[in-house]
């Protein structure tokens, strides 16, 4: 009998402590893997010092690890918080959790990524990069930088896109953002063109695909996601003939770029290089920037989406009206990265 | 039939192929087969930076490789090498990246982190007899969960090549005028006959073989089996370690916790293919090597000829089970 009071003791006083320790608000992130999570936590920090709130920011181990991003998903929304932000691995896996936080008239605010396709009413307003159009961004830079070279070109010309996987919303956004944009440019210069590679790619893209298109585009998605596969893919497409340019669409795609050229060196913006376009920052991506390697990079406002992100939260908890927030992008190259504006979404 | 039978068995023990073994015969046919293969079908394969490139993404894997082949051989396995590989550069280049740590630094205690988790899974297999498959799936997690946590769960980036503390790079690729020198095959050649010597000529070697092939005789003909079969999994936590080295060194890629896991098969799948038992006592670190580059040439090559992603998983997990077929095969005949 003593023993049971003991660990019922016991129990009630681990309770009380993550009671204690339990914040007013969630953010359930896809893990910190890369350095551009860094720069939310800090933005949403920043906001919730600002604010006087507090936050508990987690993510899963990896981008594929869909049940422990579920599972702290769920302990989210055990601790009853005023509010939970979240950036969903895969908004199937999370739907039950999604509706028992809407039962329990818990607001959720979507962010990064968001929670794409979840039951209306459920997600209350997503700070987010408009991934489709920072996507299209890159395609109108790049398209400007070899229109000369498509002019010029007697047989097709290739534009290779290393994608990280065809399942998140936001690396699928910004490749067919991408594709569409040189779809349309290319259209509009009465070129035509092939799409090639990844079948969702190939599906989901505006672009009417021809068989004998002039501009090929090539999508191609490794089996599992190591630096080791994806810098295979972007091998493979450098070693294309008829390669004009090359678009790595996130963090580890871009940075598979840089490991690709190392050997090969055929990225620049010289003549008769490979014009090379990366996305978001990293001391790999920044490095390939500034020394020409690349043309340049997108990178969207992570320290920005951060500071929405909380603030969104807080309001939606006091009741207020909250509204869809897109966070921004921008195109940084080796002239332009140091201004003030780029350089504070920029980190390494 | 019996007649074929008769030849077969007849190439077999033709002196030759005994003394050089039969399965590396055919791991060598099959490297030569892969890249004359690739190299008909795809122009692009031909040429020097796929070579490099090969080489580049093998060594990690090799290293990776060696250690768990003594683990093999002991009779064990070791699952840990995948993510250990990966949780040991996050914490020597998180040094380095954020501590103010010289690079020399940073890759020594890459290695020495390599050694302590290779004393922990020694000590579960050895002394507190728990099986090797589950003591080191443990560490396995216990060094994916620790590498995030080491660096607060960010990336990491070792220096790059022209940076400063960039040195180590041309430790496995010099990079110099356009020309572009693999090195690190070379120290991949050194470490191979280094072990080779340790494996076969060596008391450490024969007692681990001989752990493998029969535990109980050996205790009872005096070998010391607790410490000799901790040092098979010591030898492959200092081969992670290095791995995580030459991982860090080869791709520009920066580190990413929570990654790593499924590396160790391409580890174990190696020296299986390179004729290394799965029931202890039989292999060999040469065969090991091949085995990586049958592995590294399949995964290189397929997309060069139009195969993508998923293809090379399954044409891998094919050879995987022709590799350890033969294993079972040779296990009946000794049987």
């Amino acid at each position: 009998m003593k023993k049971m009071l003991a660990i019922v003791l016991a129990l009630m006083l681990v309770f009380s402590a993550t009671a204690a320790f339990a914040a007013d608000y969630e953010i359930v992130s896809k893990g910190f893997q890369h350095q551009y999570w860094q720069a939310v936590l800090a933005g949403a920090q920043a906001k919730a010092a600002e604010l006087g709130v507090e936050i508990n920011f987690v993510g899963p181990a990896n981008e594929s690890a869909y049940d422990e991003q579920l599972s702290q998903l769920n302990s989210a929304i055990n601790a009853a918080p005023k509010a939970i932000g979240l950036a969903a691995l895969s908004t199937e896996t999370c739907l039950d959790a999604i509706k028992t936080a809407q039962e329990s008239g818990i607001p959720i605010i979507g962010f990064d990524s968001g929670v794409p396709g979840a039951p209306e009413g459920a997600i209350l307003a997503n700070c987010a990069t408009n991934n489709y159009n920072a996507g299209a961004l890159a395609g109108e830079m790049v398209y400007a930088a070899i229109k000369d070279r498509i002019a010029a070109a007697e047989g097709t010309v290739r534009i290779g896109v290393s994608a990280q996987d065809a399942v998140s919303e936001s690396v699928t956004q910004r490749g067919l953002g991408f594709i569409d944009k040189i779809g349309e440019l290319a259209a509009a210069d009465g070129y035509t063109v092939k799409l090639e590679g990844n079948e969702k790619y190939v599906n989901d893209a505006k672009v009417e695909s021809v068989d004998d298109g002039k501009i090929v585009i090539e999508t191609l998605v490794p089996s599992q996601v190591t630096a080791e596969l994806s810098a295979i893919d972007c091998q493979n497409l450098l070693n294309k003939s008829d390669i004009i340019a090359l678009y790595g669409s996130n963090q580890h795609s871009a940075e598979a770029m840089v490991t690709a050229n190392e050997n090969l060196q055929k990225l620049g913006t010289g003549e008769g290089q490979v014009i090379g376009a990366g996305f978001d920052s990293g001391a790999v991506i920044k490095a390939a920037v500034a020394d020409g390697t690349f043309l340049g990079a997108i990178t969207q406002a992570p320290f920005a989406m951060g500071e929405a992100l909380v603030d969104t939260m807080v309001k939606a908890a006091n009741g207020e009206a909250v509204e869809d927030i897109d966070t921004g992008c921008q195109w940084y190259t080796a002239e332009n990265m140091n201004d003030d504006d780029i350089a504070i979404n920029l980190y390494d | 039939m019996q007649k074929q039978l008769n030849e077969k068995r007849g190439f077999a023990n033709n002196p030759i192929v005994k003394a050089i073994g039969l399965q590396r015969i055919v791991v060598v046919l099959a490297v030569i087969l892969e890249a004359v293969l690739f190299s008909i079908l795809s122009p692009a394969f031909r040429q020097y930076a796929t070579v490099v490139s090969i080489l580049d993404y093998s060594y990690y894997i090799t290293f990776m490789a060696i250690g768990v082949t003594f683990c093999l051989i002991s009779g064990g396995n070791d699952l840990s090498v995948g993510t250990g590989m990966i949780c040991y550069a996050l914490a020597g280049g998180y040094l380095v990246q954020h501590m103010g740590w010289p690079v020399w630094g940073g890759m020594l205690v890459t290695i020495a982190i390599g050694l302590c988790f290779g004393v922990l899974n020694g000590a579960m297999v050895a002394i507190m007899n728990l099986p090797p498959f589950i003591a080191t799936l443990c560490t396995m997690l216990i060094t994916r969960g620790l590498g995030s946590i080491l660096t607060g769960g960010m990336a990491v980036s070792w220096p790059s090549r022209n940076s400063a503390g960039g040195w180590f790079r041309s430790l496995f690729k010099i990079i110099n005028n356009g020309k572009i020198i693999p090195v690190g095959f070379a120290i991949v050649i050194v470490s191979i006959i280094l072990m080779s010597i340790v494996l076969n000529k060596t008391r450490v070697g024969r007692y681990i073989i001989a752990i493998g092939s029969n535990k109980e005789a050996a205790r009872l003909s005096g070998v010391n089996v607790v410490k000799y079969q901790m040092l098979a999994y010591i030898i492959s936590g200092f081969f992670a370690g290095l791995a995580g080295i030459a991982y860090s060194a080869t791709f520009s890629s920066s580190v990413a916790p929570g990654t790593g896991a499924g590396l160790e098969l391409d580890a174990i799948g190696g020296a299986i293919i390179g004729g290394t038992s799965m029931t202890g006592g039989q292999g060999s670190i040469i065969g090991t090597l091949l085995g990586v580059f049958v592995m590294s040439l399949l995964k290189t090559g397929l997309p060069y000829v139009g195969l993508q992603a998923n293809w090379q998983q399954i044409i891998t997990g094919i050879v995987l089970i022709v590799a350890i077929y033969i294993d079972v095969l040779k296990n009946k005949k000794t049987a």
